[in-house]
């Protein structure tokens, strides 16, 4: 081993936490282990390892900030895909790729280029990336790893002076905090094995067979079925000594279907299912079952009546209360400093509402949260937002965010928000100018004196007749444009969408229900929250006895990216942070909300086709 | 991936139209040079659009397509908004890609798409959804890519449920659209009166389903030693790649037309680059094309292409950078060849006469001499080769369903006619074959195989004795001579002026004594009409260049054929070199191991 990384590293235990993720306790059965990687070997991180301690020594420009870290992350990607419609396949592909990403940080930790957005160039970063061999080829690794420092070093120089000139000219105010923490190097070389991917025939044959339940529904103007496998294997190196490797693995199902309300409204359900292997996931038999539930609910839909302007309170039930963890409190549990150089506006989708407030009340005092991505399991079902290291190289961490409804921690990375703080292994996500942020994968709520479902429902309609209300609200799913952005619109409407979006509103629920006194239940559509503060989870009445345990991939992209985008229908769910919210129902003393009124299209002019 | 080896940055492909009024004589160029009456030497051959029809091959699909398409049609015709016209293309593609780099593989790529496009026209052929409004503020006007999909195979229920679904949505959009331009047409002013689509006649064809066939095992060791032997000289980057592509096109409409089309392509490119010490981007690249992968160069050939990229490269390194020129050039064959298809070629496509945004370089020009009278030029995507050499842009009916033929464009040097797709203009008022797409765009008039015929020429050798005797006519240091250019940009936008940028690669000056000396950094500009009139000799040998061409309807393959000519005057301009510089540390010992 020629790295000279390992002469200052020393070993990291993390054996509980990767039991953890090798051995769910709810996996159906084991699955034999797959082969290492033939593409990056120790001979090809070596070979990079090699550049880094060249580029770290010698490469400087006259009259510029040297390099004091550069990271390097290696990635190899393997994905069977397909998407079928109607009984037959629409894109199937195999892939696999290797890219090797360089992040060079100049001047010093106490102030350097990250996290600054350049003004007109935010992909500016110090941030390179370049691909690798398919099969192991050293001088191409010492090459490429050549010429990706270099360019990630000339960007962080022109990041770097741009975001010095920024704080002379008070744009984006000074700091006294540091812009990066130091970490123990972490060394963990051996290989992390996963299961093999399912074939790609099986893929092919999975969604075919699912999507064929819905020929002949005439409820359903369009429905597809998307099945996907695939790995990621990661290494990470560092300056500091850090070199360690993970691997990700993830088989997944998704099933979206979409209609049209009688007044000419679009509709759409989906259903989503990720785990670790194919065992993880329902049975085709389940399966079907699901997208007989989809046709029903579309059908449902269709007829149901707009949901009225209220407020008042919501039951937020199984996805629902995943929805409403995932998109309003979620964000805001990153600990890491909005990016400087972005309008308010925009730096307001990255959260940042519970900053300054650790030590005060947050939410319930009976709710506490929790974010933990050495667990592979959460209330016995598999999660997949675990992780062994992080993607600046730091061990992951369990991480109590709120303890009894006071804010008691954040989830943080290695740029810091205080002077004290340093980073509990939660970068995931990046956000423009270069900084990995802090990220909730496996988020858990739990609650105290969780109700069952029938007591947790007497407290909905018991509220509703306090408040003096004719009905409550139940919302059992949010939309997920990833999943569900279709090509409907035309290029006027998108234009219309884009000049009138709220980009801070969750997206809208698309199983919402009316609950009158005596219990009854009515689908409603078009349900939107108007506004949602964080405060309002001060509000939080009360909460279920049993959690709903849910596996997404949370998007980079925004709601509105992917609705004025569309999806391509050829697309398949393999990309987005591996993520899993594990939270009981949860009962909101008083929300608004409104009625969406997006969507409208005239109706076809022709039934679809009956076939043959 | 490289696609782009000719490039075009258009306006938008506006529908307005108006009555053009002829142009103006161009002014008298200086006296002619006598030049032998030997025409430049084209040999073709032809392949007709119907040859090779074998009914017993039509798949299943294209009735589904008939009937879904006829059913819409029963219905549209009758609504208070009706459809005149209803078109469907289904386009499946196979494309594999093997892309290795310094002797590695490092790309290894298949995959299967079936794109659905729908056209559909609502109103009149008068007047209809697709005609430009005349305040194009929200880009209203651009081309929108929508990307539908069928599922693959010749199930009835799920083909013609997808094209179902597709026509709703293009129905919907087209009456929205035709709102908006009922509205504008009632506010101008001055009103267009030509027609925004033209009829055609139905044909019907079925070729044989093309199937791929390939040896991946001995492709992938072929990308592989060839970018290990193209990884020499002064290169950091040394790459091989081959791109082979399997195609069936089954297109119906409300005409009448049923077509099935099927092929397949090969490609193999080389290419090499490193960043000049100024920080110029240098890069060679070659490519070969063949309708298979068999038919691509030998080991032998590719060599050769590798020998030249390599040198070409490292001479590149050493090049000084040139300075701004006017004076007498030489566009050897393929250079010529991209040098037409950018100046002349994308001003003669005949929906830019009708944009109002437009220049219209050519529109008041028919019946006008603007080239030398020994100058012909023509279309031809029913030529399969051209002097042995495969022509990309051979088809056989257009994206629009309009059968493939030759248009000639300019007769012994006046112009006769332009490019035309479905969107007639006044001089123009149907299709000669020429409206193409890439899948998921609309189909405007673009160029396929492009040629350049002359009636006068001259060997090679004299041609450059014809530059110094120029050279030393007007007085200048040295003449030029362009062997090789990557691509370019022509402005069509009436917003901006009427002229052309083309990036060659290869640019020599030819002194007086003989010298040639090579130079970088430059590109070569000007106006189109007057670097036409600049010509004034031209070549026996032609060549021909093959590649890909983007426009507003996406990337379509063209080839452009043309003699070695010989300009009294072109202007060359120093090119932008971005402020970057090559790796500030030396390259590490990559072939031999170990850290330099």
């Amino acid at each position: 081993m020629k790295r000279s990384v390992t002469r200052h590293a020393h070993l990291i235990a993390a054996a509980a936490a990767l039991c953890a993720l090798a051995a769910p306790a709810a996996a159906k059965k084991v699955a034999p282990l797959g082969p290492p990687s033939r593409a990056v070997t120790d001979d090809i991180i070596d070979a990079i390892a090699e550049e880094m301690d060249r580029a770290l020594q010698r490469l400087e420009l006259p009259d510029a900030p040297k390099p004091y870290h550069i990271a390097y992350k290696i990635t190899e990607v393997e994905v069977n895909d397909a998407v079928a419609s109607l009984g037959h396949a629409t894109n199937k592909k195999a892939r696999h790729f290797v890219n090797l990403e360089c992040r060079v940080r100049v001047k010093h930790d106490g102030i350097d280029n990250g996290n600054f957005v350049v003004a007109g160039g935010d992909g500016i970063d110090g941030t390179a990336g370049i691909s690798l061999a398919l099969e192991a080829t050293p001088r191409i690794a010492r090459r490429a790893a050549w010429l990706v420092t270099d360019q990630a070093y000339k960007e962080a120089l022109v990041q770097l002076r741009n975001k010095l000139d920024a704080r002379t000219a008070g744009g984006v105010g000074g700091s006294t905090v540091q812009s990066w923490t130091a970490e123990a190097a972490l060394v963990g070389d051996e290989p992390v094995l996963v299961a093999p991917l399912e074939s790609l025939d099986d893929v092919v044959a999975r969604a075919e067979k699912v999507s064929s339940l819905f020929r002949g529904v005439p409820a359903i103007r369009d429905s597809r079925v998307a099945v996907t496998s695939y790995l990621e294997r990661r290494w990470y190196l560092t300056t500091e000594g850090t070199s360690v490797t993970d691997t990700r693995r993830a088989t997944g199902v998704m099933i979206v279907a979409h209609g049209q309300a009688a007044d000419g409204q679009e509709l759409a359900q989906y259903f989503t299912r990720y785990g670790r292997t194919a065992a993880d996931l329902p049975t085709d038999v389940e399966l079907e079952r699901e997208a007989r539930t989809l046709a029903a609910t579309i059908g449902a839909l269709a007829t149901a009546p707009l949901v009225s302007r209220y407020v008042g309170p919501v039951l937020f039930e199984g996805e629902g209360a995943v929805g409403v963890v995932r998109y309003t409190l979620a964000p805001h549990l990153g600990g890491t400093p909005l990016p400087a150089g972005l309008r308010p506006q925009e730096a307001k989708l990255f959260g940042g509402a519970f900053n300054d407030k650790i030590g005060l009340k947050v939410m319930a005092p009976f709710l506490t949260i929790a974010d933990d991505p050495t667990s592979g399991v959460a209330a016995g079902k598999a999660v997949i937002g675990g992780y062994k290291i992080d993607d600046e190289g730091v061990a992951a961490q369990r991480i109590e965010v709120v303890k009894a409804g006071l804010l008691s921690n954040m989830l943080t990375s290695r740029t810091p928000a205080s002077a004290t703080a340093k980073s509990n292994g939660h970068a995931r996500r990046t956000a423009k100018g270069g900084a990995f942020h802090g990220t909730a994968t496996n988020l858990i709520v739990t609650a105290k004196g969780g109700l069952a479902p029938a007591a947790l429902k007497k407290k909905l309609l018991a509220e509703v007749k306090a408040s003096g209300l004719a009905y409550g609200l139940i919302i059992r799913r949010f939309d997920d444009s990833a999943v569900t952005a279709s090509s409907e619109m035309s290029r006027r409407e998108l234009l219309q969408m884009l000049s009138n979006a709220d980009l801070e509103l969750p997206p809208p629920a698309l199983l919402a229900y009316k609950v009158t006194p005596d219990g009854k239940e009515q689908l409603v559509r078009g349900a939107q929250l108007a506004t949602f503060s964080v405060k309002a989870w001060k509000d939080v009445i009360a909460a279920g006895k049993t959690p709903t345990v849910f596996n997404f991939l949370a998007s980079t992209d925004g709601y509105l990216d992917h609705k004025l985008g569309g999806v391509d229908e050829g697309f398949v769910p393999s990309s987005g942070i591996e993520s899993s919210v594990s939270t009981p129902d949860l009962l909101f003393k008083e929300l608004d909300v409104v009625p969406s009124t997006v969507g409208y299209r005239a109706r076809p002019a022709l039934p679809p086709p009956s076939g043959p | 991936m490289l696609l782009a080896t000719l490039l075009i940055s258009c306006g938008p492909g506006g529908r307005g139209g108006a009555t053009v009024k002829p142009g103006p004589d161009l002014p008298p160029t200086d006296k002619p040079i006598e030049l032998p009456a030997i025409p430049s030497r084209i040999e073709t051959t032809l392949v007709a659009p119907l040859t090779g029809d074998t009914s017993a091959a039509r798949s299943p699909v294209l009735d589904v397509m008939v009937a879904e398409n006829q059913r819409w049609m029963a219905t549209l015709t009758k609504l208070p908004d009706p459809a005149y016209y209803l078109a469907y293309q289904l386009v499946e593609q196979r494309e594999v890609s093997l892309d290795a780099e310094g002797g590695a593989l490092v790309g290894d790529r298949d995959e299967t798409d079936r794109i659905l496009d729908v056209e559909i026209r609502v109103g009149s052929p008068e007047l209809d959804n697709t005609r430009a409004l005349s305040d194009d503020a929200n880009g209203l006007n651009e081309p929108m890519p929508r990307r539908a999909v069928a599922p693959f195979g010749n199930d009835s229920l799920a083909v013609s449920n997808h094209l179902w679904l597709e026509t709703d949505r293009r129905y919907r959009e087209a009456v929205q659209a035709l709102t908006y331009v009922r509205q504008d047409q009632r506010t101008l002013g001055k009103r267009a009166g030509v027609p925004d689509f033209a009829a055609g006649k139905p044909e019907i064809y079925t070729g044989t389903p093309a199937v791929l066939t390939f040896d991946k095992a001995a492709w992938v060791a072929r990308v592989k030693r060839c970018s290990e032997r193209a990884f020499k000289g002064v290169a950091t980057r040394g790459s091989c790649g081959v791109q082979f592509t399997q195609n069936t096109a089954w297109l119906v409409n409300s005409e009448g037309t049923q077509l099935q089309l099927s092929w397949t392509t090969a490609q193999l490119s080389v290419s090499v680059g490193v960043k000049a010490d100024d920080g110029q981007g240098l890069g060679r690249l070659e490519q070969a094309f063949a309708q298979t992968p068999a038919a691509l160069p030998d080991e032998a050939a590719v060599d050769k292409l590798i020998a030249a990229v390599t040198t070409d490269l490292d001479a590149l390194h050493d090049a000084p950078l040139a300075e701004p020129y006017v004076g007498p050039a030489i566009l050897e064959g393929r250079a010529a060849g991209v040098f037409f298809h950018e100046v002349f070629g994308h001003r003669i496509e005949g929906h830019r006469q009708k944009d109002e945004t437009s220049g219209k370089t050519f529109s008041s020009y028919i019946g006008k001499e603007i080239m030398p009278t020994w100058l012909s030029v023509y279309d031809d995507a029913t030529i399969a080769t051209l002097n042995g050499v495969q022509l990309n842009g051979f088809y056989r009916f257009d994206d629009e369903g309009v059968r493939a033929r030759r248009v000639d464009l300019v007769k012994d040097g006046t112009l006769v006619d332009f490019l035309m797709g479905r969107n007639p203009i006044a001089a123009s008022p149907t299709s000669n074959g020429h409206g193409r797409k890439q899948p998921g765009l609309d189909p405007v008039a673009r160029q396929g195989n492009l040629v350049v015929a002359a009636a006068r020429s001259v060997e090679r050798a004299d041609l450059e004795k014809m530059l110094l005797a120029e050279v030393k006519r007007q007085g200048r240091p040295y003449g030029m001579v362009f062997t090789d250019i990557s691509g370019g940009f022509t402005n069509t936008s009436a917003f901006a002026p009427q002229a052309f940028k083309v990036n060659p690669v290869m640019a020599y000056r030819l002194y007086p004594d003989g010298k040639r000396e090579l130079v970088r950094g430059i590109d070569m500009s000007g106006t189109p009409l007057v670097a036409l009139q600049s010509i004034r000799a031209a070549s026996r040998e032609v060549e021909t260049f093959n590649g890909v061409c983007g426009a507003e309807s996406g990337w379509v393959p063209v080839s452009a054929s043309a003699p070695s000519l010989l300009l009294e005057k072109l202007e060359v301009e120093k090119s932008f070199i971005p402020a970057d510089r090559p790796p500030v540390l030396g390259a590490p010992s990559i072939r031999q191991g170990g850290v330099r």
